[in-house]
């Protein structure tokens, strides 16, 4: 195989970044733009273009092109990023400190008398089952706060119903942890969790249901019907 | 605006260029210091066409490879020429102070 085919090769490898739809329809201009940016002699994709074209290809995938008109679209995308961002966080956080419980050796603390912290940490021994429900549980969550994102980015109407939908699980989330606060999880701080996020994805919702989101999903003339008025 | 993005629609408005016509444009406008990579200009190429400021112009094989050329939209030429003037009316004024303030200390 001569370099250049080789070349060729990897650079397609790296394309493999970008969403189908966008390949299908920019592939062979970005591959005929990096051969010609290629140094002589090249035999494979250097590091910082692999790095770039990588890059790029995330950010498209995470980040469809919502045009700068539609603005409210725009910002519940970012919104609903935002709740994902904060789930991460949350998540990262609870791992932490099931780790620190976990490590904790029980015998010690029970010696140590101290009123308020014992209060805190009779928790201990950790539910592991609880826990591993909660961490799947909340990447579930956070999957599934992108994905949605990403479609509304598309034009995908049903993520607006979705997203409603998850404000109405939301809220009733909230209300279960008034209710019934063990019932739930073994997560720490979830009800916390769940106030913070709530007025978060109300507002996503709320932008993704205005009029002007509204005509983003639903372009004008599509849902017309020639002949009526 | 981004300069990355200010730069590309420069290389634009003096007409329709193809992929690469537009990174060796920008290095050249820039003075060799704004290298875009292909993953970055097709990035940008692809924001720039959601907001309606650029378009695919035309379409050209060479070498067995294709080359799809982009142009201005007149939105876009309205958007760089606006920034221009933007640009413009700050370098005006940091110039302005800086030659007062040097002729106060000489």
């Amino acid at each position: 195989m001569t370099d250049q085919a080789n070349l060729e090769r990897g650079y397609r490898r790296l394309l493999a970044w970008y969403p189908r739809a966008f390949r299908r329809e920019h592939g062979p201009e970005i591959l005929a733009v990096l051969m010609a940016c290629a140094p002589d002699g090249r035999r494979r994709p250097g590091l910082a273009a692999s790095a770039d074209l990588i890059r790029s290809g995330l950010r498209m995938r995470l980040r469809p092109s919502v045009p700068r008109s539609a603005r409210t679209v725009r910002a519940a995308i970012g919104l609903m990023y935002a709740v994902a961002a904060l789930r991460t966080v949350y998540l990262i956080n609870a791992v932490y400190v099931f780790i620190v419980l976990a490590c904790i050796d029980d015998n010690k603390i029970h010696h140590m008398r101290l009123p308020e912290v014992t209060g805190a940490l009779q928790v201990p021994p950790v539910n592991i089952a609880g826990f591993t429900v909660g961490i799947v549980g909340q990447l579930a969550v956070i999957a599934v706060w992108l994905w949605i994102a990403r479609a509304a980015g598309q034009r995908r109407n049903w993520a607006r119903t979705a997203a409603a939908a998850l404000l109405g699980l939301a809220t009733l989330e909230i209300a279960l942890f008034f209710a019934a606060p063990r019932l739930i999880t073994d997560m720490p701080d979830a009800p916390a969790l769940a106030m913070l996020t709530w007025p978060v994805v109300a507002a996503a919702v709320w932008l993704l249901w205005r009029p002007a989101s509204t005509a983003f999903f639903k372009p004008t003339g599509s849902t017309q019907v020639p002949g009526k008025s | 605006m981004q300069e990355a993005t200010f730069l590309i629609l420069t290389a634009l408005a003096g007409g329709s260029q193809h992929g690469y016509g537009i990174i060796t444009d920008v290095r050249e406008i820039s003075g060799g210091r704004v290298r875009l990579r292909p993953g970055t200009l097709y990035t940008a190429l692809d924001r720039l066409r959601a907001d309606q400021l650029v378009e695919p112009d035309r379409e050209e094989i060479v070498d067995g490879r294709l080359r799809r050329y982009y142009r201005l939209t007149p939105a876009g030429g309205k958007r760089l020429r606006a920034e221009a003037g933007r640009l413009q009316a700050h370098a005006t004024a940091a110039l302005t102070r800086l030659n007062l303030a040097g002729g106060m200390a000489g």
